[in-house]
């Protein structure tokens, strides 16, 4: 079974003054107009929003019909910051089912329609409201922290080396239209901001952004009958893990990270991922966040994820170019649509339409990793053009 | 132009029955794990094994703790205006990782001993304090 991916969507992120719908209709237009098909050709539309920051609560049914899909699911999924890769996922398995041979996964959050101490609250709830927020008011910002910690008194990753990873998100970010943080910064700026949780400070720290991204796949016989120059899914990895932090087998990695990703490897045939994948898409919610993903996706060997950056093995010219449109931290982390703007940067490169983001491109596959909370859930794609 | 949304305030009611010993507990200076007979320890409690679907025994926890990660939170979220900032960390006591606020100073590696303490907002949690 060949499922392949034949449009792709995303809005500008950013702090953005659209409705909910509104906002994900722009990423759906694109997809349309990309796929070169209409909504009559669509048979199944999933909605991914995690959805407890904007005012429709309840948003899957509004976008559905403002995106003219009303009749057509929406199947509404939820999995915190991995959201649009469950969509994606939800809509490759109704066209493996046999139930559509066409279906679209839409990704969008609205996150600024409420305040910044109301965000980190509702984010910390992402992991088990009552023995973690309700006592210890674990934010986002302070679980990527407690990993930075641990992760620096093993391996003696640094704060530098973290810095790092913002500087290069910005830097490709300056190059994106569609990316929320367009200006270039150095170590210096990330080290001098102030703290948010220690020992990660603002600009370690992705921005509270809108976005939308949707992505639309087709069967095998779909693809054909359309002509369509598909990117196929051709590796799906999953994991997830305990609700409580207290409870992980440790904290230097992602445990879900490592599985889902030999998962996909397995699946693409996949022994090399540095050699074999041109390009990967990494979830960088907080720069430790995307030097851990370095080790739990085998680019490197674990505790050198600091060196891999500082290395710049990680960037243009480097062993695998990593977060080539401004990562999370610069792009923008509007949480549903990160899996399926991920989808969309790959698919991009892999069809050599990145512009001045264009990577080299000879194994014509890519990677996304796409984390929920801090490795509550974790979803692996391997891409192939 | 924006419209402001009718304001919606949540204000859950937790129901705890089956971990009622542990909150008790908090008051009384204890901290409870609990554990099963077929060798898992849960921290936090939980009254069933997830498992072997048996019924768990409450154990509680005491010594030493040693601290393996922890970090000082300064951007403070909506719940919690009441303080500037505050160091979580979490701490290893045998089998299990309990979780607590300490002092600032606090350092992966650090020993730990730790104690119950009611909050401002009055919520009983747990401590630690270097030793
Ligand atoms: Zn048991």
């Amino acid at each position: 079974m060949k499922i392949g991916i034949i449009g792709v969507g995303c809005s500008k992120f950013g702090v953005r003054d659209t409705t909910i719908q509104e906002l994900a209709f722009e990423a759906v237009k694109e997809a349309l107009d990309d796929a070169n098909i209409t909504q009559d050709d669509v048979n199944i539309s999933v909605v991914g929003s995690v959805g407890t920051r904007n005012y429709e609560l309840m948003p899957a049914v509004p976008v559905n019909e403002y995106c003219g899909f009303s009749g057509k699911g929406p199947i509404r999924v939820e999995s915190a910051c991995a959201t649009g890769s469950s969509a994606v996922y939800t809509a490759y398995a109704s066209i493996a089912s046999g139930v559509a041979e066409v279906a679209i996964a839409i990704g969008v959050e609205k996150m600024t329609e409420v305040e910044t101490p109301v965000s980190l609250a509702v984010g910390g709830r992402a992991g088990n409201y009552l023995w973690e927020f309700h006592q210890y008011g674990t934010t986002f910002p302070a679980y990527y922290a407690m990993h930075a910690s641990s992760h620096m008194a093993k391996y003696g990753t640094t704060e530098e080396q973290m810095a790092l990873v913002a500087v290069k998100a910005h830097r490709n970010a300056v190059k994106n239209p569609k990316a929320h943080l367009q200006k270039e910064i150095d170590v210096e700026t990330v080290l001098n901001s102030r703290v948010i949780a220690y020992p990660l400070k603002l600009f370690d720290c992705s921005p509270i952004s809108d976005g939308a991204s949707a992505v639309i796949l087709a069967s095998e016989s779909k693809v054909k009958e359309l002509g369509a120059d598909a990117v196929w899914i051709e590796g799906i990895g999953y994991s997830s893990d305990t609700s409580n932090m207290t409870r992980r087998e440790s904290f230097v990695g992602l445990k879900a990270s490592v599985e889902a990703s030999r998962m996909a490897y397995r699946m693409a045939k996949i022994d090399n991922p540095v050699n074999q994948l041109d390009i990967a898409t990494v979830h960088d919610c907080f720069t430790i966040a995307e030097i851990i993903a370095y080790e739990d996706l085998g680019f490197c060997r674990k505790g050198e994820g600091g060196r891999f950056i500082e290395d710049g093995e990680s960037d243009f010219g480097g062993k695998i170019p990593v977060n080539t449109f401004g990562g999370l931290k610069a792009k923008g982390h509007p949480l549903a649509a990160t899996g399926t703007a991920m989808v969309y940067e790959i698919v991009k490169q892999l069809r050599e339409e990145a512009g001045k983001l264009q990577a080299e491109i000879k194994n014509y596959a890519g990677l996304t990793h796409n984390i929920g909370g801090t490795g509550h859930f974790a979803w692996v794609f391997v891409l192939r053009r | 132009m924006y419209i402001k949304s009718r304001n919606l305030l949540l204000g859950h009611k937790i129901a705890v029955n089956k971990t009622e010993k542990y909150w008790k507990g908090l008051e009384y200076g204890k901290i409870y794990k609990t554990v099963c007979e077929c060798g898992r320890e849960y921290y936090p409690p939980q009254a069933e094994c997830s498992f072997c679907r048996k019924e768990t025994e409450w154990v509680e926890i005491d010594g030493y703790g040693v601290v393996e990660t922890f970090t000082v939170v300064q951007s403070v979220p909506s719940g919690f205006e009441w303080i500037k900032a505050y160091t979580i960390a979490i701490a290893r006591f045998g089998n299990v990782r309990v979780m607590g606020w300490g002092n600032e100073s606090v350092k992966v590696g650090d020993r730990v001993r730790a104690y119950t303490q009611k909050d401002e907002s009055g919520v009983w949690k747990v401590y630690f304090e270097v030793v």
